[in-house]
């Protein structure tokens, strides 16, 4: 997560800019619905006053008691059409805001620097762009709504003082209280939900961890571990469940109740006064009923302001997300890479181009936390068209190269160039479509198999794509699958084995058709056997394509021109394998005590060492 | 084309399903059935007194106040008061009630669902998405959280007042009744209509949230290949899709809900007209007085609010309904990996004869008719092409599926007898698929054995010789290793899965690659540990590297789901077939 800033008023003042520019481009259809709301209003507000009339002139008078309830059933059906419109408005316009909100909350994630996405945790993500902006949500709905609401309150209020002050009064002394209790309801209620929700959570967490982690869970017999986890979050959230339904027994019957008390002090006040006849029967109802209109849109008054407060909450929580200004971005005046001499570059076909792809790294440093140095004055420096392995123990820094090559970090010091042109100054697009990347966790998505295979590219022809996964060594077990290349993937791909994942991966980067490739370890599931075809494979993929292979073992390292061993951050050897097993301790540490097995494995078979 | 469609055509549950999941979740909420009563019976006290309201007004009006007698329209008033009273504290009790009833279920429901899940083979997480699982543990379950706190009661006092209104319309005057009964068949047909519509469109809106979610889910998963391959812009524009079909179907919602508000609005006051005008007629025909017109109109006007809340309601009780089906579906699902009967013993050979196995979803075999015997304290190294079912054959041996023929057996007893929990304690599988759940990794090391303290998990790492690696972070093996284990290498991570096992003393211990993200010099170590940890233990690796199959007993090695050989190294180099051919390839991919 990012440093928890001050709330400062400045911060105040960003935090709604965000829904005011996103409400200003809405400013027509809000002010329809809020005009639509003011028409009902009228409508509502008519209903009592005729009511009233209709019992003194229509009832206890005897005239025309059907053009007044004609009147009312006129007013009725007014009203009925303009709630309907008003509601759907209302929903609507809130609906887009919510809807554009969340695009610009997944374009800016996507966008956001790596760095960011290792701290901060998926279902936090999640719930910025589900539950948060359901909260956002919610509150504009309330927009058009509260403000004719609020000229209900005012004008029942002046017609009710004008026919009669003190019963007005009686009548509605209770109602700011009504009014209070919604917001001393919605205040207190709302930590009460936000722990319930916390509880929630933390159980989803339990429940996600067992589902995607149940390969190891069941592998070490955990499940009644899990078990334990849940039913402590299950308690957790029926005790706090029970905290906030003890604080609605406290305020929703008193803000139900509440208003009846204004309703018998117009009976017992209005009945006196109409016994000394200064108040008609039909004023009395009429008190009555308006009394009871004001209910609803003053309990929702409250609860407005209380919706207000959360959604400035949600919208903090996004804008934290908005605000976080992705630190890997474009340069402001791309520069373009180098293309190929223009000679020969008809055929397309990038053999026969002169060679691109020199990749250097000049004296970079770079930690992941400022204090603890991962690459110390690296070097390493690599012609077009060649290829390289990295070799190093774990943890030493190697993948790190590959992530500082497409720029998932930056480095601190130092440069790192692309053909002559420092990566800065690529535009980012540029940069990672030159650069074409096997990481070392393989994730497939979950689709088809062409279309992971055609992620950089889905354009491509089936041709294309069958291509590459030939070269991956990956079209034999493809065309087994039961729909061969429109087999859908399960999650991650967990339906192929591991090796067929990495295949799968490796084809994908193939497509890309990048200029220069990086390998992390991206055999490691790969049998030897298959290792060696796929070895020529890749050679084909290899010839004339700059290639940086991290590998372990000898069948890949053998893959590549020359290797390069990486100790503690740094290259600290250069030089043929050979070269290396002959002069290099070190080099021999990492893999030597292998090479020995392997060569006393496979001695008896004959292969003999010089 | 990402979708998740968590919801599917099971949601549309017919009226009799529907009955059935009530019924269910009637038996299963038994023993709250005292509390729930309560609150029954507190919600109708309650209702009862806000029907009162008209009534006295009735009474305050016909003998107070049209006989201008001061005295009864002060016993109204005290009575009004009395009544209010009694309603807002058994209002206050019904909310507690209901409340402890209904969450008391939610976390049964949540214990016994989850327990349920954990029962379940692998294949069954296989069939089922993860995103899938979690949804049914929390958006399901939620779902009816709602219908517990506030929904229940006010469906029961809305039907209460309802009927309650009904009848005491009738008492007060037959004839206004009929008013009452003019405008409630319109009501009727609408709210039929609206429901219909309106459950439509909420489940459209359901699967449309769904797949928004994924869509989202797996762009946030997926982000670093999506940088990587610079797809930004097109993983927005598909999002952006989803996006707006989810807001078209928020529409469409809106459009085929939004005439019942208004019509139930105008309804309401279309009664109340009807009531001034027949209830005028009447009166002057002395039929009924003043006061049962007025009374008969403030109770019409109680009586569309509860029929909206009803209506609305409806959606919540729908949708509630679905997810209890669905959880109720997972309950059902008897688990193919059952629990046996038998205690596993201490030690014993590894039989596996005659197993042939088939995932649900693919059609061929992956592994058939194999038949290995692994004594006890050997140590097999299982080799084979990708894709050939070594994983396979490891996760049988650990019984996360069942073979679908021949049989599986540890010291004579078949697998499938034995109770899981002595099974998981005599074989320990460290899955091909390592994971790292977000925590130390202390805590991930200790997933192996819960009650283990810090010098255990100390000692697990130092076992495998990765202890000091650790110690060197600043905060030891208390560095928190981020979601999936991002904040270490991927030999790091192996590193921790691979302590786990250290961590665990089972007679046999199935390692799947393990340590094919290891360095080979890290390796040896790891290795050498491992050996030492596992003295007399039954291992059974699966690998690639030929270091490490070199050290096994046996070695098999697997060829399209078919055993081809099985041997020691020196014998399969004899008989010159594939594993003669392996171990070729293996030296001449040694650069010379
Ligand atoms: N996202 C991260 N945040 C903080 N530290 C990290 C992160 N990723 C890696 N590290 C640390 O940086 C060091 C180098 O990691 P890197 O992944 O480059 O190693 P590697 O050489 O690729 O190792 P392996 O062979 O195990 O994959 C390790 O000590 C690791 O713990
Ligand atoms: N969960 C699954 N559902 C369906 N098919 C599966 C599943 N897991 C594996 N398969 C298929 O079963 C076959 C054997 O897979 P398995 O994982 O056992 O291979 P493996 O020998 O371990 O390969 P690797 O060396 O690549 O790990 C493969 O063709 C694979 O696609
Ligand atoms: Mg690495
Ligand atoms: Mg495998």
């Amino acid at each position: 997560m990012t440093e928890t800033r001050s709330d400062t008023r400045s911060d105040t003042r960003s935090r709604w800019a965000l829904l005011r520019t996103t409400l200003a481009t809405q400013r027509r259809n809000l002010t329809i619905a809020t005009l639509i709301g003011l028409l009902w209003m009228c409508g509502k507000v008519a209903v009592p006053w005729l009511v009233g009339i209709g019992i003194d002139r229509g009832i206890e008078a005897d005239d025309r008691v059907w053009l007044w309830s004609g009147l009312v059933a006129a007013a009725g059906v007014a009203s009925g059409i303009f709630t309907a419109f008003r509601r759907y408005y209302a929903f609507r316009e809130a609906r887009w805001t919510e809807t554009k909100l969340r695009e610009q909350l997944f374009g800016h994630i996507l966008r956001l620097h790596i760095g960011y996405h290792d701290r901060s945790q998926t279902g936090q993500l999640m719930s910025r762009s589900s539950s948060d902006l359901q909260q956002i949500q919610a509150f504009v709905v309330m927009i058009p709504i509260t403000l004719s609401n609020l000229a209900m309150v005012i004008s029942v209020t002046v017609i009710l003082a004008l026919t009669n002050p003190l019963l007005t009064v009686v009548a509605l002394a209770p109602l700011p209280l009504v009014n209070f209790a919604g917001r001393r309801f919605s205040s207190s209620i709302h930590p009460a939900v936000q722990a319930v929700q916390q509880e929630q959570a933390e159980l989803a967490t339990v429940v996600e961890e067992t589902v995607s982690g149940v390969r190891v869970i069941k592998g070490f017999g955990a499940e009644s571990v899990q078990s334990a986890k849940l039913e402590v979050e299950a308690d957790d959230i029926r005790r706090a469940s029970i905290d906030a339904a003890k604080i609605r027994a406290k305020y929703l019957p008193a803000i139900e109740l509440l208003p009846q008390i204004g309703l018998i002090g117009v009976l017992g006040v209005g009945g006196l006064q109409v016994i000394d006849g200064t108040l008609t029967l039909g004023e009395l109802v009429s008190f009555n009923i308006y009394v009871a209109l004001l209910v609803a849109p003053l309990r929702m008054l409250g609860m407005t302001i209380a919706w207000g407060q959360r959604a400035a909450a949600a919208l903090k929580r996004i804008n934290e997300v908005l605000d976080t200004v992705p630190l890997i971005t474009d340069p402001e005046q791309p520069t373009a890479l180098p293309t190929a001499q223009t000679g020969s570059a008809q055929t397309g076909s990038p053999q026969r181009c002169a060679p691109m792809g020199a990749v250097r790294f000049d004296r970079v440093e770079f930690g992941y936390d400022d204090d603890l140095p991962v690459l110390k004055n690296f070097n390493l420096e690599l012609a077009a068209g060649q290829s390289i392995a990295l070799v190093g123990g774990t943890g030493s820094g190697k993948s790190t190269v590959a992530r500082l090559l497409i720029r998932f970090y930056d480095a601190e010091a130092g440069s790192i160039t692309i053909d002559g042109v420092p990566i800065g100054d690529l535009a980012l697009h540029e940069l990672r479509r030159a650069v074409g990347v096997v990481f070392e966790d393989t994730l497939l998505f979950h689709d088809s198999v062409a279309a992971n295979i055609a992620f950089a590219d889905p354009a491509a022809s089936h041709d294309a794509i069958e291509r590459a996964a030939r070269l991956a060594g990956a079209h034999d077990f493809i065309v087994g699958l039961p729909d061969a290349y429109e087999t859908e993937l399960g999650e991650r791909g967990y339906s192929l084995s591991g090796g067929q994942r990495q295949r799968i991966a490796i084809a994908r980067a193939i497509l890309a058709d990048p200029r220069i490739l990086v390998l992390d370890d991206a055999t490691s599931a790969v049998d030897p056997s298959k290792e060696h075809e796929i070895r020529s494979a890749m050679s084909t993929v290899m010839d004339g394509r700059t290639t940086i292979v991290i590998a372990h073992r000898p069948g890949t390292i053998a893959l590549a021109d020359t290797v390069a061993l990486v100790d503690e951050g740094r290259v600290i050897a250069t030089g043929t394998h050979d070269h290396l097993l002959a002069t290099d301790a070190r080099y021999r540490e990492v893999l030597a005590a292998m090479s020995d097995a392997d060569r006393a494995a496979a001695g008896p078979t004959g292969s003999g060492r010089s | 084309m990402w979708g998740m469609n968590a919801i599917e055509e099971e949601d549309r549950l017919d009226a009799d399903a529907a009955k059935q999941v009530m019924r269910r979740a009637a038996r299963m909420a038994a023993p709250f059935k005292r509390t729930v009563l309560s609150a029954i019976g507190f919600s109708a006290i309650t209702t009862l007194g806000l029907l009162m309201g008209p009534v006295i007004v009735r009474y305050g009006i016909d003998d107070g106040i049209k006989p201008a007698d001061s005295g009864t329209l002060r016993t109204a008033v005290i009575a009004y008061i009395i009544v209010v009273s009694i309603a807002y504290v058994s209002s206050r009790q019904q909310y507690i009630f209901i409340n402890r009833a209904g969450e008391g279920f939610l976390r049964l429901l949540r214990i016994r669902v989850f327990g349920h899940i954990q029962k379940q083979s692998l294949a069954f997480f296989d069939r089922n998405k993860s995103g899938v699982l979690v949804a049914r543990m929390t958006a399901d379950i939620e779902s009816m959280a709602e219908l517990v706190q506030w929904g229940l009661l006010q469906f029961v006092s809305a039907a209460l007042l309802l009927t309650f209104s009904f009848i005491l319309l009738l008492i007060l005057s037959w004839q206004l009744t009929i008013v009452a009964l003019l405008v409630m068949p319109v009501i009727v047909i609408a709210s039929r209509k609206f429901q219909r519509d309106s459950n439509a469109a909420y489940l459209d809106v359901r699967d449309n949230v769904g797949s928004n979610l994924s869509t989202l889910q797996e762009g946030i998963t997926g982000v670093r290949v999506i940088q990587a391959y610079a797809r930004e812009p097109e993983q927005t524009r598909r999002f952006e899709e989803s996006n707006r079909g989810l807001f078209r179907s928020h529409l469409h919602s809106l459009r085929v809900s939004t005439w019942f508000f208004g019509l139930v609005e105008a309804s309401g006051v279309i009664a109340s007209a009807l009531a001034i005008g027949i209830g005028g007629w009447l009166v002057n025909r002395g039929d009924v007085t003043v006061g049962t017109a007025i009374a008969v109109l403030l109770l019409l006007a109680q009586l569309f609010e509860p029929v909206q809340q009803l209506s609305q309601l409806y959606n919540t009780v729908q949708s509630s309904t679905a997810a209890l089906d669905k959880l109720f579906g997972i309950l059902d699902t008897t688990p193919d990996v059952a629990d046996g009967e038998l205690a596993l013993p201490a030690s014993g050979a590894v039989a596996v004869s005659g197993v042939g196995f088939r995932y649900p979803e693919t059609e061929s075999l992956v592994l058939d008719d194999v038949s290995i015997t692994v004594a006890n304290g050997e140590r097999l190294a299982v080799v084979g092409a990708t894709g050939s079912g070594k994983s396979t054959l490891a996760k049988l041996m650990a019984r996360l599926y069942d073979p679908t023929a021949g049989t599986i057996t540890f010291g004579g007893v078949d697998l499938r007898d034995a109770t899981i929990g002595s099974l998981r304690q005599r074989v320990v599988v460290v899955p091909q698929e390592g994971f790292l759940f977000g925590g130390t990794i202390a805590d991930n090391v200790r997933v192996a054995r819960a009650d283990a303290s810090d010098g255990d998990v100390r000692a697990a790492l130092d076992a495998i010789g990765a202890l000091d690696r650790f110690e060197q972070f600043e905060e030891g093996i208390h560095t928190e290793v981020r979601e999936r284990g991002s904040r270490l290498s991927a030999g790091e991570r192996q590193l921790v899965s691979l302590a786990r096992a250290a961590l665990v003393d089972p007679a046999v211990l199935v390692l799947d690659e393990a340590t094919s993200n290891l360095d080979p010099g890290t390796e040896v170590i790891v290795e050498h540990a491992l050996e030492s940890l596992m003295g007399s233990r039954t291992t059974i690796v699966v690998a690639h590297r030929l270091s490490t199959i070199r050290r096994a007993d046996r070695i098999a090695v697997i060829d399209a789901g078919k055993l081809a050989e099985l041997g020691t190294h020196d014998e399969l180099l004899a008989i010159n077939g594939r594993y003669a051919k392996l171990a070729n390839a293996w030296a001449s991919s040694q650069p010379n």
